[in-house]
């Protein structure tokens, strides 16, 4: 992390506790130089989290005022704060496990009211903090430690899935496009209304290791071969599309 | 007046029967009594048995539910078949109404009101007999003033509905009066 | 002074706002809708927040987010909800979050008969989270009551920092009854000192001071363990047992401050009927019934259920010959009495789904006699 950034780091921390190789921390920096060229004020803002590894970005990392909640309830007590204190800039950083899967029903019903929040999910397809399981954003035969023989379901689109429910934004980026990223995350931040950014992590210990995808190197490879923008997907056939993941905005506030 | 005085009003839901019971409970608050409200109702809004109590007392109410009733308001057969033994024996009033024809138990007094069917023939609303029974009870018994018991209406019933309520309560006044000499 | 005819339900909606209540979450259920219908409509009037979630996990998880941002802030539910928050409730206990939870009480298990009455959920309101932590947890016997013990209820849980449940029961949610309303109402508010640290304090009363989101308190609030700044300690034997240990003696040892009840008749019983709820009016009619035939009983009337007054069972064991605990459950405290009374300890319990009736007690009573 540059020294410029710093400030933006809870003082007294020395490293973080993600693995070698995982996408969390260029996340991390992603935010605050988002924040940083918005020249947001940090003690304006609320940072929530559940549980999880993405939990962890802002809890205890962030120097501003941080919510680390139960598993899956980060958007609830968002939803409470920013309800009760409409001043606060209240951004929700969580995982994909967290947000899509036990917190669910909360996503669809933040962007069903269009509550005034940015939510973050950092997905690494699979839940890490308890060993590799397989998640509702894991790819259709993936191998975890609970899908031995390939996960037999299809992965959830969570664009598709906050769009439907009423989101004013939403976009799809990989932590291997970090320009377009960064730029998705401050016009989160600047638009009101219900926003989320799904941003694709890799996470080599728990997902790779299963997936013949053991270095670090290799998983940032599968997601670089993986994520296609949609400007380019436009132009390839259902066939070149199998297996893709499709980058970019999917409603914009515009629209 | 006895120093309290206990009411249990049943019916089936739909008939109001919860909303005549509070607004007897509020006129006799009106009144400047210690009263007590309680109902006891099915998970169905409508159809379904239905109960209000209501004990009224000219001191703090320890035990807030009828122990044994002074009057009975009784809409529907069944439900009068299920309380008439809460009724205080050799004491007690029944006020039904003439809908149906209710088996009388000796020493009780029975008086019949012909509330639905003057609800529909004089309003056109079947739904207002609730009122015209409670307040023909009123007239009869005297367990609230009639005072409070108009106040009770204005302040329960949303203004769309209160003309048609007040209208209720008259005739019921009205039959309460006509009726008062034929307890049996 | 002013003086209405409210319903239970009704007068805990107005006792919140009484008490600063500005931020309001629930779900539907009955027997509890009542007090969230009338939230949403004073609320209108008066400048709070409500806001309907889509479960009872949201909902009470918006409650932590608006008591960090400020507000005294609420839920009310039944048994089944009751169930879904408890998860909430630890996380509030840990992270010494205030707020209330009103439990109307309704007969379960499971979805059992929404509409009919029980005390069922006095020992999910102390056992229903995981880990060892206190609640304080509160019981009104009328409408009056029901006012009073919701302002008591905030001001108990801006106090000590930690989640207050009041435990009524459809019989008093359900019941009109007039309620005097006093002028003058004593209101506590969290403590705050700009820079302390927000989860420890060496304070007599093992409560820190709170802050809000949005003060530049730079806040680390987890469930996690955590020291005194809030840092995650999630292998450290020493903060764990320590932070533990203050969430539990904040509350057992203040409980002196905390418990109310009230007395009838104790100096010369060798009967004492020990209630709480609906069931001690009951309790009450047939006590004072019995006093005028000449029967040496009395009455202990339980306002507070947790922490559970101890002290007080143990004095009035020893001096009674018998205790009678007439319950709309299983016998969920006649156990927590037996506990702690060295006497004999009669449980009479009653699950049909109605109010136990004092002919019912007095009949129980002389067989015991």
């Amino acid at each position: 992390m540059p020294r410029d950034m710093e400030q933006y780091l809870r003082p007294g921390l020395t490293s973080t506790t993600f693995c070698p190789g995982c996408g969390h921390g260029i996340l991390m920096g992603l935010i605050f130089r988002a924040i940083d060229e918005l020249k947001l004020n940090m003690d304006e803002m609320l940072f929530v989290s559940g549980i999880g590894c993405a939990g962890w970005i802002p809890s205890p990392h962030f120097n501003a005022d941080t919510l680390h909640t139960l598993h899956g309830r980060a958007i609830p007590a968002a939803t409470g704060a920013k309800m009760f204190n409409p001043k606060l800039t209240v951004m929700v950083i969580s995982g994909d496990g967290d947000l899509a899967d036990i917190g669910g029903n909360h996503l669809i019903h933040a962007a069903r009211r269009n509550m005034d929040l940015t939510v973050i999910c950092a997905s690494n397809m699979v839940y890490g903090m308890t060993g590799g399981q397989v998640c509702s954003t894991t790819p259709a035969g993936a191998f975890t430690r609970t899908t031995a023989q390939g996960n037999p379901y299809r992965p959830f689109d969570l664009c598709k899935l906050v769009v439907a429910a009423g989101a004013t934004y939403a976009a799809r980026y990989s932590v291997t496009q970090p320009f377009a990223l960064k730029a998705s995350i401050k016009k989160a931040l600047q638009i009101n209304g219900f926003c989320f950014i799904e941003v694709l992590s890799p996470c080599p210990t728990q997902f790779g290791r299963h997936n013949q995808l053991d270095t670090p190197v290799g998983t940032i490879k599968y997601l670089m071969d993986k994520c296609i923008t949609k400007k380019r997907a436009k132009n390839l056939s259902p066939e070149e599309l199998k297996n893709k993941i499709i980058t970019g905005e999917f409603t914009n506030g515009a629209d | 007046m006895a120093p309290i005085k206990q009411v249990i009003l049943c019916g089936f839901g739909g008939q109001g029967i919860v909303l005549a019971g509070t607004i007897l409970s509020q006129a006799a608050f009106n009144d400047g009594k210690w009263v007590s409200g309680t109902n006891s109702y099915g998970a169905a809004a409508r159809g379904g048995g239905c109960r209000a109590e209501v004990v009224i007392s000219d001191k703090p109410i320890i035990f807030p539910y009828v122990i044994a009733a002074d009057m009975l308001i009784a809409m529907y057969q069944t439900a009068y078949n299920k309380y008439i033994a809460r009724v205080k024996p050799n004491e007690g009033v029944i006020i039904y109404d003439e809908q149906f024809t209710p088996e009388e138990t000796k020493g009780l007094k029975y008086v019949g009101i012909p509330a639905t069917k003057t609800a529909i023939e004089e309003l056109n609303k079947g739904i207002a007999a609730n009122v015209v029974i409670l307040s023909a009870a009123v007239e009869m018994t005297g367990i609230v003033t009639k005072k409070s018991l108009k106040s009770a209406i204005e302040e329960i019933i949303p203004e769309r509905l209160r003309e048609l309520n007040l209208k209720a309560m008259d005739i019921g006044f009205r039959i309460g009066k006509m009726k008062s000499d034929q307890i049996h | 002074m002013v003086r209405y005819y409210l319903s239970g339900n009704e007068a805990i909606a107005e006792g919140a706002i009484r008490a600063g209540c500005r931020y309001y979450a629930g779900y539907p259920i009955t027997p509890s809708s009542e007090i969230m219908e009338r939230i949403s409509v004073r609320f209108n009037e008066i400048g709070g927040v409500f806001i309907q979630m889509e479960d009872e996990i949201a909902s009470i998880g918006s409650v932590i987010g608006a008591s960090w941002a400020g507000a005294k802030a609420m839920t009310a539910t039944s048994g089944p909800g009751f169930t879904l928050m408890q998860e909430t409730v630890g996380y509030a206990a840990m992270t010494e979050t205030p707020l209330v939870v009103v439990d109307v009480q309704r007969a379960g298990p499971g979805m059992g008969q929404a509409t009919r009455v029980a005390s069922g959920d006095i020992m999910q309101a102390k056992w229903g989270s995981s880990g060892d932590y206190q609640v304080i947890a509160l019981c009104p016997w009328s409408v009056q009551e029901a006012y009073e013990q919701t302002i008591k209820a905030f001001n108990l849980a801006e106090k000590y920092r930690v989640p207050v449940l009041l435990l009524t029961e459809e019989a008093i949610g359900h019941l009109r009854e007039r309620i005097d309303i006093m002028k003058d109402i004593e209101l506590f508010n969290r403590k705050k000192k700009a820079g302390a640290a927000p989860f420890g304090t060496k304070e007599r009363d093992g409560v820190p001071p709170m802050p809000t989101f949005g003060e530049g308190e730079k806040l680390l609030v987890t469930a996690s363990t955590h020291d005194s700044y809030g840092f995650r300690k999630t292998d450290d034997p020493l903060i764990h047992d320590r932070l533990v240990s203050r969430l539990n003696e904040k509350i057992i040892n203040n409980r002196e401050k905390i418990i109310d009840y009230e007395k009838y008749y104790l100096e010369d019983a060798k009967v004492v009927v020990i209630s709480y709820g609906f069931t001690a009016r009951s309790s009450l009619f047939t006590v004072e019934a019995m006093r005028e035939e000449g029967e040496k009983i009395g009455m202990l009337r339980l306002k507070t259920l947790w922490p559970f007054p101890d002290g007080l069972t143990r004095d009035i064991g020893a001096r009674a010959k018998v205790i009678f605990v007439p319950e709309m459950n299983k016998g969920q405290v006649a156990g927590e009495v037996r506990k702690y009374a060295s006497c004999q300890v009669v449980s009479f319990t009653q699950t049909n789904g109605e109010v136990i009736y004092p002919d019912t007690i007095i009949e129980q009573l002389r067989r015991h006699l």
